[in-house]
């Protein structure tokens, strides 16, 4: 599978849906629709109760509605997804919160400008992590590398 | 002839007792049958199941800016005549109310951990000392936090009243989960051949406890002030973990934390919008509370604690880990401007010119 691609987010969903032993994040609900932006494409996301509902290509438009965005250099998605690739899940210096810290504006905004909707990436943050480790499981190949 | 009789007597009392098997058993009353304010209502559950806020319907959800009874009635029952009154202040909806407070129950509820079993304990490894002790001041530190907000909270809770019991209800999983972190604060530090640190002089400790002009006043120093940064702090910490069980201690109180904020930042939107000079008031409150929050990031040891997390040692803390908690300190003081504006609070003109120097970097 390829990064990014719709298709990489949907088998990723399968596998986050197909095992609850990939769920950290204290194993309850999860609310939140959120959107990834890597490079030219935009992603939208919706977590429900204990599962990942639906995650497909948007536009940027669509982003708007989500509670918060994750952006960041298309370099730092992808060491970040290579790291979970080689390792299972992601090293500590690799995390999403490792690299909202680790970046000068951060990784999570709100669309709108709504500080309370953007903490959700606090309150869900684990979901999220999870959500990207169970890429290990899915052989990725990346679109910077010709494939 | 008497064993006659009486043999004659018990048979006639068993046989009485099976024809009235109910002699003896007092009459029951059943006029408070049909005593209900609203009758034949079903709430069919969502696909999540049926939620606090889910049977918030007809006039069981309807929540009054006033609520005037004095009981522990439950919200939607018919009162009763004659009930003493009890001690509930906090009457006034402005004074505790966040939307959100039946979806954070839910979800506090459902997203718990258990420090016991969850934490892979057997992750830990021998950290220099340094190090270990630095982690181990950081548990100290936050252990002190969580304890003021569990005591707080409980201070207030105790005086709200039922008519505005997703509050109360939410704020009960708060004070568990208060619990849940002293818990995993003392294990970490106790378990990897370390131990407490010194005790805080607790500045700020002290004005969240000593807020006694009501519960939002407590929740200004509490989460707005205080809160917000622990939430940097718990995300400095995750992200410079050592082992597989911090990770997964920062990362569980960083999320049952943000949840705290989230409700404290929310009542803050709603005192707000809904009492006339409720921004003014939390404007005066921080003026107070930076003053005592400035003081503390100056002589506290959370920053030399940090930088040595950071830098990974006493060498690297005086260059790249004080560096990177001063960055924290900044983007603290960030986020604290962006939510005060958001709220109508402005902090900018007067903010502490201690806040200001961190800002300014």
């Amino acid at each position: 599978m390829v990064f990014p691609s719709e298709e990489w987010f949907q088998q990723v969903r399968e596998v986050y849906n197909s095992d609850r032993d990939l769920h950290s994040g204290g194993g309850g609900a999860c609310d939140t629709t959120a959107g990834f932006s890597v490079g030219e494409n935009r992603y939208f996301i919706e977590f429900s109760g204990l599962d990942c509902a639906q995650v497909r290509q948007c536009s940027e438009e669509d982003l708007e509605v989500t509670d918060f965005v994750l952006e960041m250099p298309l370099e730092t998605w992808q060491a970040m997804l290579e790291d979970v690739q080689k390792n299972g899940k992601a090293s500590s210096n690799l995390t999403l919160n490792s690299i909202d810290l680790e970046l000068e504006e951060g990784i999570a905004f709100s669309p709108v400008d709504d500080q309370y909707r953007q903490d959700l990436f606090y309150r869900y943050n684990q979901n999220f992590q999870d959500f990207f480790d169970a890429s290990s499981r899915v052989e990725t190949t990346f679109e910077s590398q010709g494939n | 002839m008497a064993d006659k009789l009486s043999s004659k007597a018990a048979s006639v009392d068993r046989e009485s007792k099976i024809v009235d098997p109910t002699r003896g058993v007092p009459e029951p009353k059943y006029e408070w049958r049909g005593l209900t304010n609203e009758w034949d209502v079903r709430v069919i559950p969502g696909p999540h199941g049926l939620r606090l806020g889910d049977v918030n319907v007809g006039s069981y959800g309807e929540v009054p800016d006033y609520w005037e009874d004095q009981t522990r009635r439950p919200r939607g029952s018919v009162g009763r005549p004659g009930i003493p009154p009890l001690p509930y202040s906090l009457r006034s909806k402005h004074e505790l109310w966040a939307d959100c407070s039946a979806d954070l129950y839910e979800e506090a509820i459902q997203r718990r951990w258990i420090p016991a079993t969850e934490v892979p304990w057997d992750s830990l490894q021998t950290l220099p000392d340094d190090v270990e002790k630095a982690v181990c001041q950081m548990c100290t530190e936050l252990s002190q936090c969580a304890n003021t907000e569990l005591e707080i909270i409980t201070y207030w809770q105790d005086r709200m009243s039922y008519g505005y019991f997703e509050v109360k209800q939410y704020l009960a999983t708060a004070t568990f989960d208060c619990a849940r972190q002293l818990e995993a604060l003392r294990k970490r530090a106790l378990s990897n051949g370390g131990g407490l640190g010194i005790e805080s002089r607790g500045r700020v400790n002290r004005i969240i406890l000593e807020s006694s002009g009501g519960w939002t006043e407590a929740v200004v120093y509490l989460y707005l002030l205080r809160g917000t940064y622990i939430t940097r702090l718990l995300t400095g910490l995750l992200s410079a973990a050592h082992n597989e069980a911090e990770a997964f201690i920062y990362s569980h109180m960083l999320e049952d934390h943000a949840r705290h904020l989230t409700y404290g930042y929310d009542h803050l939107k709603y005192a707000s919008t809904h009492k006339d000079d409720a921004s003014l008031i939390m404007q005066t409150l921080l003026a107070v509370g930076e003053a005592h929050m400035a003081a503390e990031l100056k002589e506290g040891v959370v920053g030399s604690a940090m930088a040595i997390i950071f830098g990974g040692g006493i060498k690297g803390a005086r260059t790249f880990g004080m560096e990177r908690y001063l960055l924290l300190v900044r983007d603290f003081i960030t986020d604290y401007l962006t939510i005060c504006r958001e709220l109508g609070i402005d902090r900018e003109k007067t903010l502490h010119p201690v806040f200001k120097k961190y800002l300014e970097g």
